[in-house]
């Protein structure tokens, strides 16, 4: 291949002038004329039926315009992923304290706010679960009495267990009795916000047509509108949603989240209405992570070999499945290869904030138990944990969990990369330590389009449906203008809402640079072929003899003979074919696994259990770097996310009523650039088959490892074995003083019994 | 009670008429439509919101607006000299010192003040300026680069 021009290049974002001048728009920033605002009244019970609901007072106040309920909405429900469990408002019942109950438009916010104080709600209450250990065992309450009836009922096993996925291959029996050492651990993660700095905000309008117009803070979208169009059970063709500029997603944004509540009021007044969420309701209006209880049961030779390994782990997803456990699930074996295993996730239902995504959900909590996991097991057989890693890690050829052949890839080189730069084995002085750990995620894919269009001028102007999320709209100019042979400067990308681009899946799960990338690949292919198929006419020559690159058109043998883009477009204008315009639609891609390593070292005060980390290393199989500056910098976002999880970040939940104790920046602790160290990347190049110039998946993997490569950093600079996250100072000096951490205990009896029934 | 007040924002004189409960960030963005400056808690606890008054960056959600009556502020908007970026903005900008950009103008805003508070701009001394803006998406080391590329640069035009 010819040497790229824009790929591989450090580029300036296309947004990053907007950004850094204030002009840059997000939902928050959207003022329309007449505009109401909007607040919501939340539940203040755990669990209870709701007797009855006065909002005259409200009504009543001066500045009040609508005031809503649970019964204002069509009876309908709607659900992340298969289940439909949750309603947009409570009706009958309420589930969690935080649980939508009603909202008011008003003329300013505090008359909302005021109008809230004065609705009044009479609860019974109803005995309720917020322990998921417990509201597994089979021995507590039902959260929902109702589970068999929901749409979507089928990978549950009833109870508070709302959906279970499995995967097994060889016989995990036979593989632990082939085992000379077989060991057996439970870890515990805890609940987690993903801490993105814009609040969601939302505006809805009613045009005069009836459409409902919709600017939301979004990573998807057609998945809003395909939502909203259920739960007001419109028609997908009457709502329209522009996502706005997004401060920060990292997941908790791929659905419908608040855009319901002034989607209503903006259709009972006929005025437009905005709603914008306070720091407080970030955490709790919309699903965070809560907490995970994994238990690990692995067989090994003495010789370091891996036989087989068991795997269940206990998702708490609180009242409603916000996001399923399922990526979980195969993430039991970690990066090896296991001939035997049997894995089990678990989602269950607790009268709690239902769950939502964050930056690969569930195989985050998994990396940490898998990875500390596999340090234990070569400490225990004497084993350098590198080297353990080595010789049981996948390769090409070896089946993946889910069955298919793991194609060529990075993983031992970028094992290799963190050893060396960290210079490992090495051995530290007494309360210092190095940890490694090794992550394994997808490329992601789903259904991806893309339009260009050649402008008059030689520009072209690129058309996707996907939300910028880190920086993607660069790459995918990048590819733009690397298939057509233009400078970054020259492709337009275009600012869309759903009427104007066709359907595309979210911005989540590290698919755009991969999938949408490969649909704009795709696109620009075609629309050269387009442009050589016009030029070939003109100049008198076959397409084939045609080469497109800085800006023209023109004979391979005899480049003076050219045409350029700009006077190709408009000839197009009267030609036979009309205007240039490539597209390109697919609905997924194969397979495309993306390995990461990390490593970090720590230091840990004996006196007061408090850990520092000093130096983190990440090599990770990007592929190919379309933007190496935006690459390094979702790395290193992406590791300093994992040290706040492994450190510092917990949401508190009061034990009796679930309720989050601490929804502020000031009580959850998020890292601040004085905590962290520098990271450094080391970005490994193992093209994927099929993503646009080899390029894989980036963002998720980053977050993965921080938690156990410190954990495992710990262990190895003063020999505690932390099980619980966060790895606070008071855990660590408890356990340095051999005073019980907490312990948590997954009774993985009890889970292999309740799958039989 | 709603009560008049004015500014000077970005070198322009405003008025407001404003409740007394309101605060400086509030009435740029509702009542000066100057929507660069950020919302990210309204507590005192991202930096997103800061602006500098009188030449110092605070978290305008703290500032009551009529107590920054008669005051100079300086917003996002206010930091570019017409077209041309401010070093700063220019650094943030050529070193991927931004991603998602909504911790960017409070940054930015801490930033300047720093560099113009005549402290010395070490690593150290940097890290701590922003220690009240909080970034969910860089892991602060583009950010920390940035603000060193834009220290360079204001000494090399201020040796000039
Ligand atoms: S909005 Fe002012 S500090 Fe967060
Ligand atoms: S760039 Fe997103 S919070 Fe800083």
């Amino acid at each position: 291949m010819a040497e790229l021009s824009a790929i591989g290049k450090n580029s300036i974002r296309v947004d990053a002038m907007d950004k850094v001048t204030g002009r840059a728009t997000y939902a928050g920033d959207v003022y329309l004329p007449g505009m109401l605002m909007c607040k919501i009244m939340t539940s203040t019970r755990s669990h209870a039926k709701i007797v009855s609901i006065d909002t005259t007072a409200a009504q009543a106040l001066p500045g009040v315009r609508c005031v809503i309920t649970g019964s204002d909405y069509p009876d309908v429900r709607f659900g992340s992923g298969a289940l439909k469990d949750r309603r947009i408002m409570a009706r009958e019942e309420v589930f969690y304290i935080g649980e939508p109950v009603a909202a008011v438009a008003a003329d300013d916010e505090i008359t909302a706010l005021e109008a809230i104080g004065l609705i009044e709600i009479k609860y019974e209450d109803i005995k309720h679960v917020v322990d998921p250990l417990q509201a597994i065992s089979g021995k507590s309450v039902d959260v929902h009495t109702d589970l068999e009836d929901f749409e979507g009922f089928g990978f549950a096993l009833g109870g508070n267990n709302c959906t279970m996925l499995d995967s097994d291959r060889g016989d995990v029996e036979q593989g632990f009795k082939d085992s000379d050492v077989i060991i057996e651990e439970t870890y515990h993660t805890q609940p987690i916000s993903q801490g993105f700095l814009e609040p969601m905000a939302c505006v809805a309008d009613v045009e005069a047509n009836g459409r409902l117009d919709i600017y939301a803070s979004t990573q998807g979208p057609y998945q809003v509108r395909s939502q909203l169009a259920s739960v007001l059970e419109m028609s997908i063709g009457n709502i329209k949603v522009t996502a706005m500029e997004m401060g920060g997603g990292f997941g908790a944004k791929l659905r419908l989240a608040l855009e319901g509540f002034p989607a209503m009021l903006a259709i009972k007044t006929g005025k437009p209405v905005k709603l914008v969420n306070t720091r407080e309701e970030a955490f709790t209006l919309n699903g965070p992570r809560l907490e995970t209880n994994i238990y690990l049961k692995t067989g090994v030779t003495n010789d370091g070999n891996i036989l087989a390994r068991e795997a269940r782990s206990v998702f708490d997803v609180g009242a409603y499945l916000g996001a399923g456990p399922n990526a979980g699930v195969g993430h039991g074996l970690g990066a090896y290869s296991i001939p035997n295993f049997k894995l089990r996730s678990y989602g269950v239902y607790t009268n709690k904030l239902y769950v939502g995504s964050y930056r690969a959900s569930g195989v985050a909590d998994m990396n940490f138990a898998t990875e500390s996991h596999t340090d234990v097991i070569a400490h225990k057989l004497g084993i350098d944990p590198m080297e353990f890693r080595i010789k049981n890690a996948l390769s090409e050829g070896d089946t993946a969990v889910n069955g298919s052949t793991i194609p060529v890839n990075g993983l031992m080189e970028t094992i290799l990369a963190v050893k060396e730069r960290m210079g490992l084995p090495k051995k530290m002085e007494e309360g210092r330590g190095v940890g490694i750990a090794v992550g394994e995620w997808r490329s992601g894919s789903g259904p991806s389009t893309a339009s260009i269009s050649v402008n008059e001028d030689g520009t072209v102007s690129l058309l996707t449906g996907s939300v910028d999320i880190s920086g993607s709209d660069t790459s995918l100019a990048q590819i733009a203008a690397e298939s057509l042979g233009l400078r970054l400067e020259q492709v337009v990308v275009a600012k869309r809402n759903t009427d104007m681009a066709p359907f595309t899946g979210p911005s989540g799960g590290s698919r755009i640079v991969y999938s949408q990338g490969r649909a704009v690949q795709n696109a620009a292919e075609d629309t050269k072929a387009k442009l050589l198929d016009l030029a070939a006419d003109w100049l008198g020559v076959q397409a084939d003899a045609l080469e497109c690159a800085g800006g023209s058109v023109y004979v391979q043998d005899n480049p003076p003979q050219s045409l350029d883009l700009g006077q190709l477009a408009r000839m197009s204008l009267t030609s036979r074919g009309g205007p240039i315009i490539g597209i390109a639609s697919l609905s997924s891609l194969p397979y495309a696994p993306v390995f990461n390593a990390q490593a970090a070292e720590v230091i840990v005060d004996r006196e007061t259990g408090q850990v520092r980390v000093t130096r983190f290393v990440q090599a990770q199989d990007i592929g190919k770097a379309i933007n190496p500056m935006g690459v390094e910098g979702q790395l290193e976002g992406g590791a300093v996310q994992g040290i706040g999880r492994a450190l510092s970040e917990e949401i508190l939940i009061d034990k009796e009523t679930g309720q989050i104790r601490n929804p502020s920046l000031a009580t959850y602790l998020m890292p601040l650039s004085v905590d962290m160290p520098d990271i450094e990347n080391i970005l490994v190049e193992v093209p994927s088959a099929d993503g646009p110039f080899g390029a894989r998946a980036v963002a998720e993997s980053p977050g993965f490892g921080p938690p156990a490569a410190i954990a495992n950093a710990i262990f190895d600079a003063v020999g505690v074995r932390i099980k619980t996250l966060p790895l606070s100072a008071e855990r660590v000096l408890a356990a340095i003083q051999g005073r019980d951490a907490d312990e948590y205990t997954v009774d993985s009896e009890a889970l292999r019994a309740a799958e039989s029934v | 009670m709603k009560k008049q007040l004015q500014i000077t924002v970005n070198g322009e004189l405003r008025q407001a008429l404003v409740e007394p409960y309101y605060s400086l960030l509030d009435t740029l963005r509702d009542e000066m439509q100057l929507t660069g400056t950020k919302k990210g808690c309204d507590e005192g606890d991202c930096g997103a919101c800061t602006v500098l008054l009188n030449g110092k960056p605070v978290c305008s959600c703290l500032v009551l607006a009529h107590a920054a009556h008669d005051a100079e502020v300086i917003t996002i908007e206010g930091v570019a000299n017409g077209q041309e970026l401010h070093p700063v903005q220019k650094a943030f900008v050529e070193h991927g010192g931004l991603q998602c950009g909504y911790c960017t103008p409070g940054i930015i805003l801490s930033t300047v003040g720093f560099l113009e508070s005549g402290e010395e701009p070490s690593e150290e001394n940097i890290k701590h300026a922003l220690g009240g803006n909080l970034c969910r998406c860089t892991g602060y080391t583009k950010v920390i680069e940035s603000v060193l590329v834009a220290v360079k640069a204001t000494n090399q035009e201020s040796e000039e």
